[in-house]
């Protein structure tokens, strides 16, 4: 839906974006994750058409967006909630109205665009309010809202829950996971690693103006059905037990430094035993050894070369994968 | 002090009385000051605008540019009005020497870098964040615009405020190219000061009393606009 080839952005001389490649896909969430000043938000508004890059090039729906006039156009499909959103003066309803004015929507349907858009993140009570005596938590599901409500191509949000509580921020989650399910493409920033790998299908990490890569080993997307404590949840062929209060959408992930690597089932209290075949030997790079394992799904186990000398294992050989329940992360 | 008194008598008399001279003048000072500020507002905002919105090669230069033209003196803007209205300068043809039109054209070169400079400052002093959000929700550039002043429009009738008390107050360039012909160019300043030199301190006290009156009333209405700018944060 959206690219980005190599993005130059620098402010003073000091580059904060350079970014080889970045897409956007429809239907999807992307989380960006990365510290203060990693150039998460300078990202954003380039993606948001906000600002012109110094180099490189945004393709929307494989169309180059060069000129002024492509720009605005995309303006119009592509949107972005700001960190610390601004919200005109007057009511909830009259900042619902402006964008939607611009979206040719009026009268009774912007009312209810508003209304609608203000109940999926769980803020109805909101529309006749005093849009500048909202609290930080309440702007922001507010903003998050009235760029819903524009039904937009691609829903840009740099911190979209950062003042709101656990149980706002899972609102406004919420919302734009229906919002992808409908067909956008939508990328948010957030400080919360638990929310990115919660929330989104692909998370990317920037550090510096570049992306960076994520330890990607021992990370799988589900569902987990309403329940708390100890429970069971099915990914693929494998069932993990985990120990979770969250429902919903969820990244299950497992350190590869908890991932017990054995010939033989250990007599343990450990809750998740997998049996698979050894694909693959390496060094780590940091005096360890990586051990990648077919299980039905792709595992990643880290041992020590004196514990890999001890197995005596190979490529091919059989294993079993050992993991705590209560060490299995649920994001 | 008898003389004083005597003169503020007179003075609170004629404007008591409803002397049709002083309200006459009044009146012609009113309409003048509101056509020059009308005019130097509609030069001036749009230019205070993309000055103080858009980034280009010599903006700081511009924008000193028009700090330095609020301290202009008025009788020199009134010469170099002259200089131009009359017979043998380039827009003599015109006719327009000692007309309450050369006043106008005069007091709106004075005004437009008060409404611009006054724009500059009160635009660039919104919330950045104005122009990205309504840029998000897919404003084109006069509706961004728009969304700004909306944000600054307290500043911004408080520049307008300024432009036209300071119109209101001027002497100098509408003695130079209004010529001070009564029932023609006569404005309140310029009455005063004729009225003072024949000596008719009673004339000329009431007429700086409605002008101090025009002032505090054009003050007042700037306190309030500029208390609410603040209340705004605008």
């Amino acid at each position: 839906m959206l690219a980005a080839r190599e993005l130059h952005h620098a402010y003073g001389g000091k580059t904060v974006v350079a970014v080889d490649a970045f897409t956007l896909a429809a239907g999807e969430i992307t989380g960006l994750v990365g510290p203060n000043g990693s150039g998460k938000s300078t990202l954003l508004r380039l993606l948001a058409f906000l600002e012109t890059p110094r180099r490189g090039e945004l393709t929307l729906r494989g169309t180059p967006v060069r000129t002024r006039r492509e720009r605005r156009a995309a303006r119009r499909v592509v949107t972005l909630v700001e960190q610390a959103p601004f919200l005109f003066a007057g009511t909830v309803r009259e900042n619902f109205a402006y964008g939607l004015r611009l979206h040719g929507v009026h009268g009774a349907a912007a009312r209810t665009a508003a209304e609608e858009a203000l109940a999926r993140v769980g803020a109805g009570e909101l529309v006749e309010r005093d849009a500048r005596a909202l609290s930080g938590g309440e702007t922001q599901r507010v903003a998050v809202a009235r760029a819903l409500a524009l039904r937009p191509d691609v829903l840009l949000l740099d911190e979209p829950a950062s003042a709101a509580d656990r149980p706002a921020a899972n609102q406004i989650y919420l919302a734009l996971e229906a919002e992808r399910a409908r067909g956008a493409a939508i990328c948010f920033s957030s400080h919360q690693l638990e929310d990115a790998y919660r929330w989104s299908a692909r998370v990317v990490a920037l550090a510096g103006g570049h992306i960076g890569t994520i330890t990607p080993e021992n990370l799988f997307r589900t569902d987990l059905p309403p329940g708390s404590g100890a429970r069971e949840v099915r990914v693929g062929p494998l069932t993990f037990h985990i120990v979770t209060d969250k429902t919903g959408p969820a990244t299950i992930a497992i350190a590869p430094d908890d991932l017990i690597v054995s010939a033989a089932p250990l007599h343990s209290s450990v809750r998740n035993t997998f049996r698979g075949r050894v694909t693959r030997l390496a060094e780590d790079g940091r005096g360890g050894i990586t051990v990648t394992v077919d299980a039905g799904l792709t595992l990643t186990a880290r041992i020590t070369p004196a514990a890999l000398a001890e197995l005596g294992i190979g490529i091919g050989a059989p294993v079993v994968l050992s993991v705590k329940a209560t060490a299995v992360r649920v994001y | 002090m008898g003389f004083f008194t005597e003169g503020l008598r007179r003075g609170a008399q004629l404007i008591l009385g409803g002397n049709p001279e002083v309200f006459g003048i009044a009146l012609f000072s009113i309409r003048v000051a509101l056509v020059a500020t009308l005019l130097a507002c509609a030069i001036g905002i749009p230019l205070g605008f993309v000055v103080g919105t858009t980034r280009f090669w010599g903006k700081r230069a511009a924008l000193t540019a028009l700090n330095t033209m609020l301290a202009f003196p008025t009788v020199v803007i009134g010469l170099l009005a002259w200089g131009l209205l009359a017979r043998g300068g380039p827009l003599g043809g015109l006719g327009l020497l000692y007309t309450w039109i050369a006043i106008v054209l005069a007091e709106v070169v004075l005004a437009v870098p008060i409404a611009a400079a006054l724009t500059a400052a009160a635009v660039q002093s919104v919330d950045p964040r104005v122009r990205r959000t309504a840029l998000t929700l897919g404003a084109g550039p006069l509706r961004t615009y728009w969304a700004v002043a909306r944000e600054a429009r307290f500043a911004l009738l408080s520049g307008v405020v300024v432009a036209f008390g300071r119109v209101l107050a001027e002497v100098g360039a509408a003695m130079i190219v209004g010529g001070n012909i009564r029932h023609q160019t006569r404005t309140l300043t310029t009455a005063v000061a004729l009225a003072t030199s024949q000596g008719d301190f009673g004339l000329a006290m009431a007429l700086g009393m409605v002008l101090l009156a025009l002032a505090i009333t054009v003050n007042v209405l700037l306190q309030l606009l500029q208390g609410r700018a603040d209340a705004r944060g605008a």
